[in-house]
């Protein structure tokens, strides 16, 4: 039993990550209607800026707060100056620009960091604490709250402010929002920001115990790939649901399922997927989308 | 437009030169020619089913691996060549034809979530089923040297049979897509709902599509053993799969000639990144990617068309910034017209 909850609570805080940068995902896709492979990349690098903030002497909570601000700023850049070529195109076209956009991303974190190793501190006490006759890390726990604090925020965000409206009013139907003359390109920047301060959350919790590559945040990028499928691409709670489902049942069976093991738990998600998207093609949350012909 | 002896001329020409190049170039030439032609023989799989049918996959490159893989195992218990080509190609026809038929139902993203998962697992399963893999230490198979009688050295006779299979590959894909399944494939591309209002199955020809892709990425594989002679599960990584993706798009999306480029793109751009610096490979292959789709979002392909353009439009509007300006637009005033039209006929036929 306590395996059990030990495993439970630390697939929902793998899966915490995941549903930040699913979270991230949704965002953009509800603003541009396109997939962002980027976002991961972009994550490792706010890990990155964080860090360097760290080295410059700055308190951790303060260089975590600062890496969010550059990479909402950076975010809302490359919306502008980059994506917004490609949003009104063929979007196979936009999804290979992110992919591009990924490489480079890695490539500069590479070439300015190096390939190495970092070590990133945590922002929990690395201290284990005894739940149900569990042994449980802080650090699980803390990361869950966080990202279960910011679902509610960006909740909150998009249901009680003007901001918030204006912003699925575009994602909604962007031409119609122009025009009731509503800012549409500065509202997409807001967007991409957004989405790139959520990625440096995730980068900053993810860091400590992954350690800090430039690849770090690829494999995260497949399973919050997948938590949005699951989920649906228009329902943000569904999605971080989706990503805390993933993350809990590869762990169970990783240890459960002989035949899966630690080698295969990434098919887990896919498999889930496979299933789900047979009897319901929206996703679990989802709604269906109407076509008009 | 051109007339017939110069487009005869014209393709004679080529068949002599791809007769001919490997004969004369270096040894180090002809083994990139090679590898070219097998990654444009993925590239144009992939473009059948994404370019032309619309439907997003990033699972190719497992295709790949999998004919790879029948390629080394056949070879290594000494099965008839013939044969191994035709399993290599086979087998990941049926495995492919298999996913089609669940994850065709699925439309837009879905689909793509469904074949990346195809990498993603195929590395680790790959490295499980060692007895026939050969595990993370992979397979090597040699069986493409040249025989005696040709007196070619192993590269010339190499490029020989890459040549001569993506020429035969190519050539059926072409006549395929400009064909009444190519209509079918861009109408299930262009609008779902129009297509079956025509009495063309958007399910049966995405199935179908995704099948020719996966046999066309099977052959890529038999024709990467040929060239490379050993595989590994690296072979068939995601990364690999995105970089194939990009090379389709950076050569031209729905384009024969385009997935030539693409293939040429994929080969040549790491080559000639890691030889300027190896440090800063990913950084410069990013920016390429990014650079190019910012001056050509249609492609290489489209590189042509544009300057053409520019040169009929140059002498008519004499300012500069006007000529580029409707250089970025005239696309969607010059093309699309027709198809709206044909639809609207159709559709008045069927009713």
């Amino acid at each position: 039993m306590g395996t059990f909850i030990q495993l439970v609570i630390d697939g929902l805080s793998a899966g915490s990550i995941y549903g930040a940068l699913a979270l991230a995902i949704v965002l953009v896709n509800q603003a541009t209607g396109l997939i962002n492979f980027a976002q991961g990349g972009m994550a490792v690098l706010a890990a990155y800026f964080a860090y360097s903030f760290l080295q410059l002497g700055l308190p951790l909570i303060l260089a975590i707060l600062a890496s969010v601000l550059a990479s909402f700023v950076l975010g809302a850049l490359i919306e502008r100056f980059l994506m917004r070529r490609f949003e009104q195109g063929d979007p196979d076209t936009a999804v290979v620009v992110t992919i591009g956009l990924l490489t480079l991303i890695t490539g500069i974190c590479g070439w300015i960091w190096s390939y190495n190793n970092l070590q990133f501190p945590s922002l929990f006490p690395l201290q284990n604490i005894n739940v149900l006759g569990a042994v449980v890390s802080i650090r699980s726990i803390g990361t869950t709250l966080v990202i279960v604090g910011i679902m509610v925020l960006l909740q909150l965000l998009f249901i009680g402010t003007k901001l918030g409206l204006a912003l699925r009013a575009v994602a909604v139907n962007p031409q119609s929002a122009a025009f009731s003359g509503l800012p549409v390109g500065r509202l997409l920047m807001v967007g991409w920001g957004l989405a790139a301060g959520l990625g440096a959350i995730a980068g900053a919790l993810i860091a400590p115990s992954l350690t800090l590559t430039p690849g770090m945040m690829d494999s995260a990028l497949v399973y919050a790939l997948a938590a949005v499928i699951l989920g649906g691409l228009s329902s943000p709670i569904g999605v971080v649901v989706a990503a805390w489902l993933i993350g809990v049942l590869e762990n169970l069976a990783a240890v459960y399922v002989p035949i899966i093991g630690f080698d295969l738990k990434i098919a887990v998600p896919f498999i889930l997927i496979f299933i789900v998207l047979i009897v319901r093609p929206q996703g679990l949350f989802g709604r269906k989308d109407v076509v008009r012909v | 437009m051109t007339k017939p002896w110069v487009r005869w001329a014209g393709l004679l020409l080529v068949i002599v030169v791809l007769v001919v190049a490997p004969l004369v170039l270096p040894q180090f030439m002809n083994q990139t020619l090679a590898r070219i032609g097998v990654f444009a023989v993925a590239v144009l799989g992939l473009n059948v089913v994404m370019g032309y049918t619309g439907q997003v996959s990033l699972g190719q490159i497992f295709f790949v691996g999998v004919g790879a893989y029948v390629t080394a195992y056949g070879v290594n218990n000494d099965w008839n060549i013939a044969l191994v080509f035709i399993l290599a190609a086979l087998i990941p026809g049926i495995i492919g034809l298999l996913i089609s038929l669940a994850a065709a139902r699925l439309g837009g993203l879905a689909i793509a979530m469904v074949t990346i998962a195809l990498p993603l697992i195929g590395v680790p399963l790959a490295k499980r089923l060692s007895d026939f893999t050969g595990g993370s230490q992979g397979s090597s198979a040699r069986f493409s040297g040249a025989p005696e009688w040709t007196g070619l050295y192993d590269d010339q006779w190499q490029l020989y049979i890459v040549i001569a299979v993506a020429g035969v590959v190519f050539l059926l894909t072409r006549n395929l897509v400009r064909g009444k399944y190519g209509r079918a494939f861009a109408i299930v591309k262009g609008n779902e709902a129009v297509a079956s209002s025509m009495g063309v199955s958007p399910y049966r020809y995405k199935v179908l599509a995704f099948t020719i892709a996966s046999l066309i990425g099977g052959v890529s594989g038999f024709l990467y053993m040929v060239v490379v002679q050993y595989t590994s599960p690296e072979t068939m990584s995601f990364g690999h799969s995105i970089s194939l993706l990009a090379a389709m798009v950076i050569g031209g999306a729905g384009s024969i000639l385009g997935s030539l480029l693409g293939g040429a793109y994929y080969v040549l751009a790491p080559q000639v990144t890691n030889a300027i610096d190896s440090s800063l490979t990913a950084v410069m292959q990013g920016a390429i990617l990014l650079v190019i789709l910012f001056v050509l979002p249609g492609g290489l392909v489209s590189l042509p068309r544009l300057w053409r353009r520019r040169k009929r439009e140059g002498p008519g509007k004499p300012a500069a910034g006007s000529v580029a300006a409707s250089a970025d637009r005239s696309p969607t005033p010059t093309a699309p017209p027709e198809t709206p039209t044909t639809e609207v006929q159709e559709k008045r036929q069927d009713t």
